[in-house]
């Protein structure tokens, strides 16, 4: 082993080393310490709603299939064939009652059971296929409709991984009576970057808006961010930023997506049904929630979520120096069909591959991979030091609070980071 | 398919249309493209999606439709792109920002436009697919190439045409590509 973790991050993670960015090895230690122990976002209720619905996903590199089996539970097993590992799923999603390996069709229940073995009808042994089945993700537990999957079976039990972080998560999610629900397939990107950056972009870096975005974000949405944003770290690694409106401020200037093109392009149908929703946000949510208006959320390790414009996200790693972004829009389970349409416009008008915002993000996700990805640079680590040591306790809200500017989230996603990393140096 | 007389002129003035399109946009200049536009324009890129083939299927066309992969403005699913006159016109004045940053240099682009096939000619609207082949260079070695189909409204004003309608169909399964933020 080439790398030394300590070397990584210092003490108080001010300095982050190029090293993070672009090794080989590292990364094979973030496999190990990091996808290979936490709970990992697999997908949502609302994707599998019938018997036999399956939706792919990945553990890091690990292809999984999320499936409702025939007996209404949920399953998450590998997609990999017992026989010769071929991928056993090939469709994005669908619904089904077998997969089947191309090679010899052996095949398995949506459940994960292996069931066929053509060859053995020729055969006098009959291999034991209770012991064939896909490999199942060992740990398999549900919040709030969102499926995670984790490949420690020691794991804490994944209320207690989210903790506080709960508090903010439902800020959002509870205020629609129906929940929420995925829109169609994510969109799926190949960005030439480190996984943890889109995962610190949204995990509290709003502070970039208004400068990488420039040319599309108004000066007058970064006052509200000046004014009102504050970026809460319940536990190193979660993050949490938002604007927590006065409490005198008109309806209009709180409510979940008045300020997204949906409702900008939308007609009264829509600001009807957002101003309702937020006129019961109160009794649902509580008076201070109520006043949240969201920006950006992280979950360690990589699943993001995009509040201003109702997106989930997920940065899998393909390699110190690639990855494959995934992003869902979402959006009121039980708002009208038509509503629903509008309000997917909140997040493709803006982002996804394509979007006028994000493509400005692919691209400097890349430039910081370039960046890091040379020699004779390794004494200039990154400076993360912004605003240290200046977030405090809220008297109201949850964990550590501060203006957005300062960077104490990526301090602590590095600092537990750096600590998984140390467990399996070994 | 509503019965139109496909006449030499027509198609003839239809692919002049398309490539004083592609000039302007491979030339950047993307406000007399824009002029091009017309105000009621809706823009669609549908997401490419692998499904599952249905057993019932079998032995037809519909079961590897290209339709069923598309995720499209009319879709309960998500498409890449749905956009109108407004989300262009920022589009466009972006492109002359100093920080729009993921063209900066600004996209280097040649696209080749062909298989143009008018299928229909009703009231002044036309319904015309065609193929493009766009080579796309980014700053250093990076070069791209975008292969895709446009599926086009287009609304006859004064001797020319106004997009009305455009979808994009790419071919891509999982988008490797920098952006799909361009101008097809």
């Amino acid at each position: 082993m080439l790398v030394n973790v300590c070397e990584l991050v210092n003490d108080d993670a001010t300095l982050v080393s190029r090293r993070c960015w672009t090794d080989r090895d590292v990364y094979e230690l973030e496999k190990k310490g990091i996808f290979g122990k936490a709970w990992l976002f697999l997908g949502h209720d609302s994707q599998i709603k019938e018997r036999g619905d399956f939706v792919q996903a990945y553990m890091c590199e690990t292809p999984i299939i999320l499936a409702r089996g025939s007996d209404n539970e949920v399953y998450a097993s590998i997609n990999s064939c017992t026989h010769r590992g071929l991928p056993v799923c090939r469709a994005d999603h669908g619904n089904t009652k077998r997969f089947v390996c191309p090679y010899h069709n052996w095949s398995y229940t949506v459940e994960g059971e292996l069931v066929t073995i053509p060859q053995e009808r020729e055969l006098k042994s009959r291999p034991d296929k209770s012991l064939l089945g896909l490999k199942q993700v060992p740990r398999l537990e549900s919040w709030r409709g969102f499926y995670f999957g984790s490949f420690d079976k020691n794991i804490i039990p994944l209320e207690d991984y989210l903790g506080d972080q709960r508090y903010y998560l439902e800020a959002f999610l509870d205020r629609f009576e129906g929940g929420i629900e995925f829109v169609g397939a994510p969109h799926r990107w190949v960005i030439e970057a480190n996984w943890k950056l889109p995962m610190e972009n949204q995990l509290g870096d709003v502070n970039h808006g208004p400068f990488l975005h420039a040319a599309v974000i108004p000066p007058e949405a970064n006052q509200e961010i000046i004014d009102y944003g504050l970026s809460a770290v319940t536990e190193a690694g979660h993050g949490a930023t938002f604007r927590l409106m006065p409490e005198n401020a008109p309806i209009d200037d709180v409510a979940w997506g008045m300020e997204a093109p949906g409702s900008i392009l939308g007609g009264p149908e829509v600001h009807d049904y957002l101003r309702a929703t937020q006129a019961k946000a109160e009794e649902r949510v509580g008076a201070l929630r109520a006043r949240m208006k969201g920006l950006t959320y992280g979950v360690y390790p990589n699943l993001s979520f995009l509040w201003s414009n109702a997106s989930f996200k997920v940065s899998h790693p393909r390699g110190p120096g690639k990855v494959e972004y995934w992003s869902w829009s979402v959006v009121p389970a039980d708002a009208p069909e038509e509503i629903k349409k509008t309000l997917r416009t909140n997040y493709t008008s803006l982002f996804g591959p394509g979007g006028i915002l994000e493509q400005e993000d692919s691209e400097v996700w890349s430039q910081q991979f370039r960046g890091s990805n040379f020699d004779f640079a390794d004494d200039r680590p990154y400076f993360y030091g912004l605003g240290l040591n200046e977030e405090r306790p809220h008297p109201d809200l949850p964990g550590m609070v501060d203006v957005t500017a300062n960077e104490h989230y990526a301090r602590a996603f590095f600092t537990r980071w750096r600590d998984a990393l140390l467990a399996v140096e070994k | 398919m509503s019965e139109f007389c496909l006449t030499p002129q027509l198609q003839l003035s239809v692919e002049q249309f398309y490539y004083l399109e592609a000039r302007l946009l491979d030339s950047r200049q993307y406000q007399q493209w824009f002029e091009l536009v017309s105000e009621d324009l809706r823009y669609i890129v549908p997401s490419r999606v692998n499904v599952m083939v249905n057993n019932r299927d079998r032995g037809n066309e519909d079961m590897i439709s290209i339709e069923r992969e598309l995720e499209g403005a009319e879709s309960e699913g998500c498409p890449i792109r749905e956009e109108g006159y407004l989300q262009m016109m920022i589009r466009v004045e972006r492109a002359y920002k100093m920080n729009s940053w993921s063209e900066n240099p600004p996209a280097r682009t040649r696209r080749l436009v062909s298989n143009v096939e008018i299928l229909a000619d009703e009231d002044n609207v036309l319904s015309v697919i065609s193929n493009f082949h766009m080579h796309y260079a980014r700053p250093g070695n990076d070069n791209y190439l975008y292969a895709g189909q446009r599926r086009d409204t287009l609304r006859r004003v004064d001797s020319s045409y106004k997009i009305a309608h455009r979808e994009v169909v790419l071919d891509y399964a999982n988008i490797d590509y920098p952006t799909i933020g361009l101008f097809f």
